[in-house]
């Protein structure tokens, strides 16, 4: 047995927005961290120009100018006080599209978050379900060979918080997972631990598009916010003042007839004159949320409801596994948190059974006895970093090390192991 | 330069949260471990919430280190001296640790320099702990009193069974560090690191810093150590310390950075292997344009770029290439 098993493996979830790390069998990460490199540029000019000549001078001011980087709300300050750093953005839309800033994203999430060395531990990382077989070879190439880790596991983010889903003391492996992020949403069938691929729905609509829709609210309506501020500052009234409603119309009624009870306001700091300012949340407070219900208030066009997308989702899985996908639909992601979130969902997905049943039992009469579909919505308090959540409880297990693809079996052959990962006890 | 601080980043975040909140009732339970293998536990109950139990426990120390009760050699002194007021030191510590302290918050200083200055000091407990018999020796160098264990070798842990090795002199003090990496062209790169290291000491500008030098072979002052405690794979490493480099607050920083000299060199090492592979992955990225406007056109559709992997090219390869 090797020494590194002996120790808690890091477990890494890279989300688009926000990356959660820590160690396994903790209950929440160490650091959640805007997933963000930046970089000083001109560096990267010049390494274009490929010489043999000076190759040694090249390396080292390659290796100190590579050094010159900083991650997460470091990496957003140190972009907004010199011009030399660019802000890089390692994952699009829950895929990996550039992975230098990946390779560094993870060097300081290691080294200077963590402060771990990386050869001491076994890895668990993330990835959505709809990566592709050779981002998870890149992602082995740098974790085996740049960082020398002794073992690594890729898991599939829904699955893992499945994992994370307890509602009782058993670990329910079948259920729909509806991962409400900051840059992708997708709703993902599982079936005993496994990605039921051909189901799986994406929707438009993510975190950050209920931000930019309160900050067009709030500055529609001629609120003074600093605009180099706007974003942040429509981000943390969201986190801080938004719920989900259930009717708007009767909600902006409330509001109309008791502005003191629901209007609120935000006090914040002029950055640059330091002037205080004040600036009313109203409306947005429900209206931000509603995006998912009622997408086309924001995006103009007709796009599907996020509950009619999760109806959709079942209805395409297999016959067998439909009533066990409605019975679990397991919340994962910070957009989730949004109060009621669950209630809303629950019920608009209800309504949609419900009257495809009443449909159904229209067209057939009453002899044909439809057994009532049971929707559950489930949320937990830990649904904010379900994911990583779900991995470090896994990754806990002893089934996971022997699950993990090690670095022998890397060398011996090669990358392609990394393609597939194998679902372990534990995870059904 | 990369550089490792010498506080904990979770530890002084959760102490400075905890801090801020004090009057609000918490149960904290966290385990993480750091490199080196140094653990740390804390616990924060519901009932007591302005206590927090902080437990460490150090790599397992090699045949030739002396602990005395779990410790390195004056590290009781050290953290008594260092968290005066605040600490008591639990005998016996936490099941499976070396040490447990339990910290009362509530008891910090007023002053928001004076409690910053010491939280990030308990952030940094594992210098304090670790570092202590480096501190004892350099403290006695900088204040030009005989070292009670002159021109004796002494051992101190800094990873899981391997130690470093300091001698005090009259007027000077030697350290040694013996090498060592797991992974093969770690080693490589290593060796070349430091040799890089000792050239880059020699050069203007830096002729205040240690005197430096690597050798393949244990160097004489070694002689006396088992062999065991001797087997390198990158060579051995040896400062030379002045009275000049431990001035006043000058002493904190170079027990630090020689204690965390090991972490810094594979520190260094994984940067560098980053950075060749970003640079190969640009390769890989150009030949595979290259090709793609090289094909005739009715194929040129099909090669796309989404093959970056640089499988196939190991590190061993592009260094021979590279330097060819
Ligand atoms: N309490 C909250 N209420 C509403 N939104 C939240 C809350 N906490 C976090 N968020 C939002 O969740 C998003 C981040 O979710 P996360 O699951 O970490 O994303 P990803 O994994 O895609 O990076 C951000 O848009 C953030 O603003
Ligand atoms: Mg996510």
């Amino acid at each position: 047995m090797d020494a590194a098993t002996s120790r808690p493996a890091v477990v890494i979830d890279n989300g688009t927005g926000y990356s959660k790390m820590g160690f396994a069998g903790n209950i929440e990460p160490s650091f959640i961290a805007p997933t963000v490199v930046a970089v000083n540029e001109s560096f990267l000019n010049q390494g274009r120009t490929p010489s043999k000549a000076n190759w040694q001078a090249q390396h080292s001011a390659g290796v100190m100018a590579d050094l010159d980087f900083y991650i997460g709300d470091e990496a957003v300050a140190k972009s907004r006080s010199s011009s030399s750093y660019n802000l890089s953005y390692p994952i699009r839309h829950g895929q990996v599209d550039n992975w230098d800033a990946m390779e560094r994203f993870w060097q300081q999430c290691i080294f200077e978050y963590l402060r771990c060395d990386p050869e001491d531990h076994y890895f668990l990382l993330t990835e959505s379900p709809m990566t592709a077989p050779e981002s998870r070879e890149y992602t082995g190439e740098i974790m085996f060979e740049t960082f020398n880790v002794p073992g690594l596991y890729i898991a599939v983010q829904p699955v893992l918080a499945l994992a994370a889903g307890y509602t009782t003391s058993k670990c329910e492996m079948t259920g729909v997972v509806v991962d409400v992020g900051d840059g992708a949403t997708s709703v993902v069938p599982v079936a005993e631990g496994y990605v039921i691929g051909s189901s799986i729905k994406s929707f438009p609509l993510t975190g950050t598009d209920v931000t930019h829709f309160i900050e067009q609210l709030i500055r529609e309506r001629g609120e003074h916010i600093p605009s180099e501020d706007s974003f942040e500052v429509a981000r943390k009234i969201k986190e801080t003042y938004c719920y989900t409603c259930s009717d708007i119309v009767k909600e902006y009624n409330k509001y109309d007839q008791e502005p003191a009870k629901y209007i609120k306001q935000w006090k914040g700091i002029k950055p640059k004159t330091r002037a205080p300012y004040t600036c009313d949340i109203g409306y947005e407070r429900f209206m931000g949320p509603e995006i998912f219900f009622n997408p086309e208030i924001y995006s103009g066009d007709t796009s599907t409801p996020l509950p009619s997308v999760v109806d959709k989702c079942i209805q395409s899985a297999p016959i067998d596994t439909r009533r066990a996908l409605y019975k679990n639909v397991v919340l994962s992601g910070g957009s989730t948190m949004l109060k009621d979130f669950n209630r809303r969902l629950q019920r608009d997905i209800k309504k949609i059974v419900d009257e495809r049943m009443q449909a159904t039992t229209a067209r057939h009469g009453e002899e044909l006895k439809v057994q009532p579909v049971e929707v559950n919505v489930v949320s937990h308090p830990i649904q904010r970093y379900a994911v990583w959540f779900g991995g470090s409880v896994l990754a806990s297990t002893p089934e996971f090390f022997a699950a993990c693809h090690t670095k022998a079996d890397y060398e011996e052959y090669g990358s392609t192991i990394c393609r597939t990962n194998p679902v372990f006890k534990g995870m059904y | 330069m990369i550089l490792l601080q010498s506080s904990s980043k979770f530890l002084l975040q959760t102490l400075l949260n905890r801090v801020n909140n004090l009057e609000k009732a918490v149960e904290l339970d966290y385990q993480w471990v750091e490199f080196g293998d140094v653990r740390y536990h804390i616990q924060v109950t519901m009932k007591n919430p302005q206590y927090l139990s902080l437990s460490v426990s150090l790599p397992i120390p090699p045949p030739e280190t002396i602990f005395y009760g779990g410790l390195p050699v004056g590290a009781l002194e050290a953290i008594k001296a260092a968290y005066i007021g605040i600490v008591q030191i639990l005998d016996p510590p936490r099941d499976g640790f070396n040490l447990t302290l339990k910290l009362n918050l509530s008891k910090l200083p007023a002053q928001d320099e004076q409690r910053q200055v010491l939280l990030v000091k308990i952030a940094s407990v594992r210098e304090v702990v670790l570092g202590a018999p480096l501190a004892v020796v350099l403290r006695s160098l900088s204040s030009k009193t005989v070292s009670p264990n002159l021109n004796q070798l002494v051992a101190i842990v800094h990873r899981p069974k391997e130690s470093f090795f300091v001698l005090p002199q009259a007027e000077k003090v030697t350290v040694i560090f013996p090498m060592r990496f797991k992974d093969s062209i770690d080693t490589i790169l290593a060796t070349s690191f430091l040799q890089e290291l000792i050239e880059a000491r020699r050069s203007a500008g830096l002729q205040n810093a240690p005197l430096c030098s690597w050798s393949l072979s244990p160097p004489p002052e070694l002689k006396e150590v088992p062999a065991e405690a001797l087997s390198a794979n990158a060579g051995f490493v040896t400062f030379v310390i002045y009275p000049r480099h431990v001035e006043g607050k000058k002493l904190e920083k170079t027990v630090w950075s020689l204690s965390t000299f090991h972490a810094y060199a594979s520190y260094h090492v994984k940067c560098s292997e980053g950075f060749m592979h970003s640079r190969m992955r640009r390769r890989v990225d150009s030949l595979i344009q290259a090709l793609d406007r090289a094909k005739p056109d009715s194929e040129a559709s099909m090669g796309t770029g989404q093959s970056k992997s640089f499988k196939g090219l190991s590190l061993k390869d592009s260094r021979t290439n590279s330097s060819s």
